[in-house]
């Protein structure tokens, strides 16, 4: 049975604070709840990012996911090399 | 005064052709900060490599896309371009917009950027080259609220719907491109501005086989117009044509030797389906792949056809991965009604993308996803019977892996019984 909006918002940020690496791909999430489409975990994604619990990151290329502060830190680091 | 000395770029001033080393200057003298990116751009063709960083953080608050961060990596020696950020903005379908909007950009771009533009970005969108992240919020703002005037897309999400003129202005074209385009546009607003794929996904919308946006070579989705029945024909005008009254190619070719029928049109017919029956111009029309020839050099004597749609063809790419791909025919011949909001082709498109979200790899394009199935796959999951279109090349592996349910009885059949019939 698919996690509800506020199950599925919770894995999600867990998942994006435990990942090794601070920028996720939208495929990252959809371990997240394997019942759930691939749109629903999308949408449900970019609702954390307006409530300002993900933000986005991009290579450029590709646009990934990712908790504020830990890409904030990553981003700072880089501007600082 | 430039600011850096710069003798390898201008060699690129030299010469009659327009030069965008001179545009930049000129620029400069407005917009000091493009002397850095002359500065910083001879000090890459001294080093041999790019001193551009792309991607970060930059973007307007719940976007996903629309603008590209850059930055240069050599910030103290060329602090002009320390931040230079580009973007895009959604350009009207078909690139219809008149004098005023464009000035209204450019005076915005002159505020908030360097006042360099691209027109038009590959993907079609308004591209604007160069501004700071603190500026970016503010010249949304504005757009927004006063140009009534959205982002494109960029990452991994849709990239803004492009289209040929169309009906507006061609008569080949089989249907409304820009309508099209912009329906699809405003129907998929989440997937244009918010990441949705493992990649990025383009639709590209040609009214005719001609093609103009060359949306088979450049497009995970092209739809292009074509007709079902047969090419109308006007024989009094393929005489005039023989005759030398009416000039070939809308005129194009009037500079050329005087126009040969055999020679340019029949013999350069692809699948040699034409021919001269006496004054009568002859077309097996089951035989015609749409090459347009026919119709491009006689344009008034050949037409297409009045039962009209579209085909879709499914996967191309420039090289990211894999190297370029054409995009591979899918569906021959489909509906284009703006009556039912064109159901017909949004389900075709949601179909392609429920399978790719979950089956693409991260950065894979759809084409690559169905190279790396395979095409039996994907017409599988789109529910398309396999037709002669979809063979590539005929004959070319002897090997044919039927799944249990193509075989009559299944894998459990009683071999020896079927062999027996077969002797028979």
């Amino acid at each position: 049975m698919p996690l509800s909006d506020d199950e599925l918002k919770d894995a999600i940020v867990a998942k994006a604070t435990k990942a090794p690496k601070p920028q996720l791909y939208i495929k990252d999430f959809y371990k997240c709840d394997p019942d759930s489409k691939a749109r629903r975990i999308k949408n449900v994604a970019n609702e954390l990012v307006r409530e300002e619990r993900l933000m986005f990151w991009s290579s450029g290329s590709t646009t990934m996911y990712g908790i504020p502060s830990r890409i904030k830190n990553e981003d700072d680091k880089d501007q600082s090399n | 005064m430039p600011k850096h000395d710069t003798p390898l770029l201008d060699e690129l001033e030299k010469g009659p052709w327009p030069s965008f080393v001179t545009d930049i200057k000129r620029q400069a003298e407005t917009k000091p900060e493009c002397w850095d990116i002359l500065g910083q751009l001879e000090v890459s063709f001294v080093d041999k490599i790019t001193h551009w960083k792309h991607g970060g953080i930059v973007g307007v608050f719940g976007y996903g896309g629309g603008i590209v961060g850059r930055y240069s990596d050599m910030p103290k020696q060329f602090p002009g371009v320390a931040h230079f950020h580009t973007v895009r903005l959604n350009q009207p379908s078909s690139k219809f917009y008149n004098t005023a909007k464009l000035r209204a950009i450019c005076d915005l771009w002159e505020k908030y950027g360097s006042g360099m533009t691209n027109m038009h970005g590959s993907t079609g969108d308004l591209v604007l080259l160069g501004t700071t992240t603190e500026n970016l919020e503010p010249l949304f703002y504005d757009l927004t609220h006063d140009l009534k005037q959205d982002l494109g897309g960029s990452g991994s999400n849709l990239r803004t719907p492009a289209c040929c003129l169309g009906t507006a202005r061609c008569e080949y074209s089989c249907y409304d491109t820009a309508s099209l385009c912009h329906h699809l546009t405003m129907h998929y607003q989440d997937e244009i501005h918010r990441p949705a794929f493992p990649y990025k996904f383009k639709f590209k919308m040609s009214g005719c086989p001609n093609d103009c946006v060359a949306s088979i070579a450049r497009s995970d989705f092209s739809v292009i117009g074509t007709w079902k029945d047969d090419i109308r024909i006007d024989q009094a005008e393929v005489a005039k044509y023989i005759s030398g009254d009416n000039k070939p190619n809308g005129g194009a070719k009037s500079n050329a030797s005087a126009f040969d029928m055999e020679r340019d049109v029949l013999a350069l017919c692809p699948t040699g389906c034409m021919r001269m029956k006496g004054d009568e111009l002859q077309i097996d029309n089951k035989n015609c792949t749409r090459c347009m020839h026919c119709l491009n050099m006689m344009p008034k004597a050949c037409r297409p056809g009045l039962v009209k749609g579209a085909s879709i063809l499914c996967g191309a790419k420039a090289p990211i991965l894999d190297g370029a791909q054409m995009a591979t025919l899918t569906i021959p011949f489909i509906e284009i009604n703006p009556d039912n909001d064109y159901e017909a082709v949004i389900d075709v498109i949601e179909e392609i993308w429920d399978w790719w979200m979950t089956v693409g790899k991260n950065r894979e394009r759809v084409g690559e996803t169905i190279q790396r199935v395979g095409l039996p796959t994907f017409i599988k999951v789109l529910g398309l019977d396999p037709i002669p279109q979809h063979v590539k090349i005929p004959r070319e592996n002897p090997y044919v892996f039927w799944t249990s349910d193509e075989v009559p009885g299944g894998f459990d059949r009683d071999v020896r019984e079927f062999r027996k019939k077969h002797a028979q």
